[in-house]
């Protein structure tokens, strides 16, 4: 093909709309692009085409008359036009959706995925008819376990092969497989196979019902419950996107967030679970020798101590931080301290893979080093601090790569240690002033990932207790060193102080770009709510957004 | 079932009385005996005895019971069951409601247990003389009241032998702390007079607004009635020609008409029996006369009072209506004689068949059916009738009571000239009962219009 | 309403009593007549001794109509909304299955609820903690009508009973699971033994799917009389004890 045939644009007909799709556009990519929705079950825009599921069933004039076609298969041509509105579009969905309710057990009431199931929605879009069924339902396991992160309810399933298709193809571990025929139909593993891979999570994301559910948060939160936060994945430095669920201020679950540049529609188990110390052992009370003391009070102290001490000067900056909390400390180091170099410690290094997983398991490396730049400190390696003694230690973020016991016994030699950390941990018993730090749940904030991209987090619900971000802490810290520095916000900081950062090292980053409230389409519900959910379950609704179930 | 044992429980509670009678006598015999071989006065002892008990034990008895039947009866009256909550912790006993008695046992505990409030400025020695006085004057009345004849002690089982033994020679003895006194009913007049200074004072010496209206109004109310009161007595002093109980007892007696009416002052007196019976009520600050309480607008002369100061006024009403009782059954309900025509020769029969002692027994039971039956009236005329308006009060007493006793004297004079036998008395007397009676039942079936209530004016008749 | 005019006429009127009534004697007696009735038939008469004083019958002379609280009760109407109860299954496990519809249509927001997990029941999910705040609860019923299982009822026909600390009043699991068991014929613990796949006598082949080597054993037969559940009746007697008096 020509450069010039491949810029052309297709012109179709949706429902008596006029649209110009790309050539090579399915059906129901191209509705979506005037607003309309073709329901479907089967079909993913990152797994091959299946058309088994014959939900997307539409009337086109390029095929015999009364002819259905699968919208998810059958590609755009000049001129067509399609109807999904049509009498016998809807029958046809209608009557799909009775075949798979036919046996499905309706356990709603004990289903994770109700709330966000489309078998729920499309009932009550295309169906709304009570079950014709005579005799006893037929029955199949309900708790069929997969690996140790997957359940099964082999009755749930609608048998769309999604789960099927993406072991095969994405996650490259062809483990599941469809066995039996018509009614008998099941998905199970491969006899004396089972399901663990790193990426099994995104099966559940990928099942439009509740039949393969998350053994990590199984029945432990309702779906229609949970707010949907737009974060950042803080595993590895891959920086997926993701959605933060969570309920009252706990957070229950990641979801993948789309992001073609970097994780597509997937992320990885690995980071799937690290949410939990975002919950878990958290450091929520401000500590001066032991004793759980006031906010400002602890910074005060932290920063008269590290004032009055004397002595070599070791600022540790752990690489979980944000760019902005990062941004702030190494201007504490430097304008309040009058440190030279910043060391950078972190999490240990673990296995990569060959899909999304990185081995640095820390999201910010890039971004403590930019910033670490912007005021003209040294970056040294962890390995060299120990080599020598240091009086007086600011641990920002109490990741660190090495041996836990060694550390501590490091950081006992010092006549000052002031340790900010979001979790419980050894190196607190050997700080004397430990402040809790917000993670990035509770904190606006940017990431830069390995390839240098800066991508903004959201924060989802206040911080706990007496946590604070980090750039928070390093503020009251230079208020007291006598640097009133005025920043009230994250955003503030990053005003203030990216410009010292290199020129051009965010590309064309710019930080308001997320809005607070991210996703088209999406109302603060004040009031009343536009889905009958209660007002303030969910600040955003991501409806049907491509991350879950595209 | 529950008639038979509320049968069963008043008569056993005559049996007992009629026992406790019988220690009584023996006890006041007894002492008589010991002080008449001390001192050859034997009515010394006979009267400490009945001091003792017939003052400490049965009036206080009464008076501590009816606190209770006050509730309790009032309770019946009003479809109620009354207080049945308080129980004895005693093995056996915690279950069971006891009638309620353990109600008053515990008031008891609660008044004597209470703090002793005095108001700061309260005249310290009046304020605590108050509720003596009340008390000592309401008591001290019971002191004329004869409660069961006289009795040679040689007739009463044990003393008799006893004061053989001692050498004592048998003297009387009858139940009745003051016989042959000869002021008698003035007696109780002085005496029921005193008790406005209990009241007064308590008024005065608590320093508080409420309790000198209360005091005030005590004072003017038994000021009012304590003329009516001395009146309507007038006739029966005329009648019976004598101030003591015990003779005006034993004068009602006498037969009329052939034995077949006794003499009883109802009969002879029935207005003075009105008069005397609502004067001494008002006396009594008991409801419908309480305006000097009048918990609903100004609580009371004894506001202040608490604890058992408070107790001792509330207990003096009671002895009060225990003494009431008394005088009114041994003045007008012929005391303890039995209420048959003496032509049918009852006592005779009894005197032959259980001796003159049993017969002293069944009569001082019979009296005290009597008080009994009269405290219950009382109640019952307490529980029945809203209280009087003040001035209402002051009128009925001035205007109506006063009037009808100086009348009722004059036609008791001119009858007694004009037959000095009293059954011209005595047909009056029933005539005037009939009258009533009759009043009474010819009530009008349809309600006289001015009682009726315009519809629009009923209490919820109109919406809101 | 009447006009002051017209009030103040009527009450001249109702002030001025009869030549009867101002006699007064007479009308003291018969007060006392009235009284004295009353006070004869309370003593002497007998009491129905029927909790149920709605019930009494009079013809026993007493009137008095007392009712001795915790000793005699007023029964509750027909569809009082008592306190409510988990209603257990045969087996006395709650029918319960965690599904949170009560606590998010409560009002006053004052049901807890805790998932867990079975790992051989029919139903997986379950509540580990189900917690009813009965000083916040408003007696409102929706948790009844808003419960698809029918695992929550207000049939006891008690009201919440006094207790001496508020957290007497946080009712956990074990004081809600009481009165007596449901089953309805849809029920999944009456047509399988767990979460497995049954064999069916009426699908041969049901759960012998072709990769399957497990055995399956027939499953016990079909549960007689459940058909229609008879609503529970309460004797008196388990109205008193549950009521702990």
């Amino acid at each position: 093909m020509s450069e010039e045939k491949r810029a052309e644009l297709v012109n179709i007909t949706i429902d008596g709309i006029p649209a110009q799709v790309p050539p090579g556009t399915n059906l129901i990519e191209a509705a979506k692009t005037v607003g309309i929705e073709i329901p479907h079950y089967c079909y993913h825009p990152g797994l091959s085409i299946a058309a088994n599921c014959r939900m997307c069933l539409v009337e086109t004039n390029k095929h015999p008359p009364g002819k259905l076609v699968p919208g998810c298969q059958i590609t755009v041509m000049e001129g067509m036009e399609i109807k999904t509105q049509s009498q016998r579009v809807k029958d046809q969905q209608r009557s799909v959706q009775e075949l798979l309710l036919l046996h499905h057990p309706v356990d709603c009431a004990i289903c994770d995925q109700a709330g966000e199931c489309r078998l729920q929605d499309y009932y009550q879009e295309y169906d709304y008819k009570p079950s014709r069924l005579d005799g006893p339902k037929w029955m199949k396991n309900k708790r069929k376990i997969l690996g140790p992160t997957i359940v099964l309810d082999q009755e749930r399933c609608i048998m769309c092969t999604r789960c099927v298709r993406f072991m095969k193809e994405i996650a490259g571990d062809p483990v599941l497989g469809v066995f039996g025929r018509g009614t008998r139909e099941v998905i199970d593993v491969f006899p004396g196979k089972t399901l663990e891979n790193n990426y099994s999570g995104n099966i559940v994301d990928l099942c439009p019902v509740g039949a393969l559910t998350w053994r990590d948060n199984r029945f432990r939160a309702r779906a229609y419950f949970l707010s949907a936060t737009p974060s950042i994945c803080t595993g590895c430095e891959r920086g997926c996107n993701v959605y933060l669920d969570h309920f009252q201020g706990v957070p229950y679950r990641y979801r993948p967030r789309e992001n073609p540049e970097i994780n597509q529609y997937w992320m990885c188990d690995v980071g799937r679970l690290s949410y939990h110390s975002l919950h878990d052992d958290r450091l929520v009370r401000a500590r001066v020798d032991g004793e759980e003391v006031e906010v400002e009070a602890a910074a005060a102290t932290a920063a008269k101590r590290l004032a009055e001490q004397g002595g070599r000067l070791a600022v540790v900056v752990s690489p979980v931080l944000s760019l902005e909390d990062a941004l702030a400390v190494a201007a504490l180091a430097r304008e309040g301290l009058g440190a030279d170099a910043i060391y950078v410690s972190g999490r240990p290094a673990g296995e990569a893979d060959r899909l999304l997983l990185r081995a640095d398991r820390n999201p910010n490396r890039k971004g403590v080093e930019l910033a670490a730049q912007a005021f003209g400190l040294q970056v040294r390696p962890f390995d060299v601090l120990m080599a020598s003694p240091a009086d007086r230690v600011l641990l920002a973020g109490l990741e660190i790569p090495g041996d836990e016991a060694a550390f501590v016994e490091w950081l006992r030699k010092a006549q000052v240690v002031v340790a900010l950390g979001t979790n419980l941990s050894p190196l607190l018993d050997a700080a004397h002033v430990a402040l809790p730090l917000a993670p990035h749940s509770e904190a606006e904030g940017t990431f830069v990932n390995f390839q240098g991209r800066a991508q903004r987090f959201l924060a989802a619900y206040a911080p706990r207790g007496g946590a604070r971000p980090g750039w928070a802490w390093a503020a009251r810290m230079l208020r007291d060193l006598g640097q009133e520095t005025g920043w009230n916000s994250a955003r503030e900081v990053f005003m203030d102080l990216g410009r010292k950062l290199p020129e051009g090292s965010l590309g064309s980053f710019d930080w308001d770009a997320t809005p607070r409230r991210y996703l088209k389409g999406v109302v603060p519900l004040p009031g009343g709510t536009v889905d009958g959910r209660p007002a303030g379950m969910r600040e955003l609704l991501p409806l049907r957004s491509s991350g879950t179930a595209a | 079932m529950r008639a038979a044992f509320i049968s069963a429980l008043i008569v056993g509670l005559c049996v007992l009385v009629g026992a406790v009678l019988a220690l009584f006598y023996i006890a006041a015999g007894a002492l008589g005996v010991v002080t008449g071989a001390l001192f050859g006065k034997p009515y010394i002892g006979v009267a400490v005895a009945n001091t003792i008990t017939l003052l400490l034990v049965m009036v206080m008895v009464i008076a501590s019971l009816l606190t209770l039947a006050e509730r309790k009866w009032s309770a019946l009256m009003q479809d109620r069951i009354g207080p049945n909550r308080a129980r004895l912790g005693l093995p056996g006993l915690r279950d069971k409601a006891l009638l309620g008695i353990p109600h008053f046992l515990a008031d008891g505990i609660k008044m004597l247990t209470k703090e002793d409030f005095v108001p700061a400025h309260a005249s310290g020695f009046l304020y605590t003389l108050a509720p003596m006085l009340a008390f000592g004057t309401a008591f001290v009345l019971f002191a004329v009241v004869p409660v069961a004849p006289v009795v040679s002690a040689s007739e009463i089982p044990l003393v008799g032998g006893l004061a053989a033994s001692m050498g004592v020679d048998p003297f009387p003895v009858s139940l009745q702390v003051a016989p042959g006194y000869d002021p008698g009913v003035l007696f109780i007049f002085a005496f029921s007079g005193v008790a406005v200074f209990g009241t007064a004072l308590a008024g005065w010496a608590s320093n508080n607004r409420l309790a000198l209206l209360g005091g005030l109004r005590g004072s003017s109310q038994m000021v009012a009635y304590e003329i009516a009161l001395g009146m309507s007595l007038v006739g029966l002093m005329m009648i019976f020609q004598t101030l003591q109980l015990e003779v005006m007892t034993d004068g009602q007696n006498q037969g009329l008409f052939g034995g077949i009416l006794p003499a009883w002052g109802i009969f002879l007196q029935p207005i003075g029996f009105l008069l005397y019976f609502t004067a001494s009520f008002a006396e009594l600050k008991r409801p419908p006369f309480d305006a000097p309480e009048g918990e609903s607008e100004i609580v009371g002369y004894f506001v202040e009072y608490s604890g058992m100061r408070f107790g001792l006024f509330m207990i003096s009403e009671f002895i009060g209506t225990v003494v009431l009782a008394g005088v009114v059954s041994a003045l007008f309900l012929g005391g303890y004689h039995l209420p048959f025509p003496p032509a049918w020769g009852v006592e005779e029969w009894l005197r032959s068949s259980v001796g003159e002692f049993g017969l002293a027994v069944v009569l001082g039971t019979n009296f005290v059916l009597k008080v009994i039956v009269l405290c219950w009236l009382q109640l019952a005329i307490r529980w029945t009738m809203p209280r009087f308006r003040f001035d209402k009060i002051q009128s009925l007493g001035w205007k109506i009571l006063l009037p009808v006793a100086l009348a009722n004297i004059a036609v008791t004079g001119v009858l007694l000239l004009a037959d000095p036998s009293l059954e011209l008395l005595a047909i009056v007397g029933l005539a005037e009962i009939l009258f009533i009676v009759g009043l009474t039942a010819l009530y009008p079936k349809k309600q006289p219009a001015s009682l009726v209530l315009p519809g629009r004016m009923m209490a919820g008749g109109t919406g809101h | 309403m009447a006009s002051t005019k017209e009030i103040k006429r009527t009450a001249e009127e109702t002030s001025q009593l009869s030549w009867y009534q101002r006699l007064f004697v007479p009308e003291v007696i018969r007060g006392l007549a009235v009284t004295t009735r009353h006070f004869l038939r309370n003593l002497f008469g007998g009491r129905d001794p029927s909790p149920d004083f709605a019930y009494r019958k009079g013809s026993l002379g007493n009137q008095v109509a007392t009712l001795q609280y915790p000793e005699e009760r007023a029964p509750y109407p027909v569809g009082y909304r008592g306190t409510h109860r988990l209603v257990p299954r045969e087996d006395g496990k709650p029918r319960c299955v965690a599904c949170y519809m009560c606590a998010t249509v409560c009002p006053a927001q004052c049901i807890y609820i805790e998932a867990g997990e079975y790992e051989d029941d029919p139903i997986e999910k379950y509540p580990t903690v189900f917690v009813i705040d009965q000083l916040r609860c408003v007696v409102c019923g929706l948790c009844v009508e808003a419960c698809p299982k029918d695992a929550i009822r207000m049939d006891t026909y008690q009201h919440t009973p006094p207790e001496y600390t508020r957290e007497g009043f946080i009712y956990p699991i074990e004081r809600l699971l009481k009165g007596p068991p449901v089953s309805y014929p849809s029920d999944p613990w009456l047509r399988r033994k767990d979460s497995a796949q049954p064999q069916d006598q009426h699908f041969p082949l049901h759960g012998v799917a072709a990769h399957s080597t497990e055995p399956v054993e027939p499953r016990e037969p079909y549960p007689a009389g459940r058909n229609h559940p008879a609503p529970p009746v309460f004797t008196e007697e388990e109205v008193r004890k549950a009521s702990g008096s």
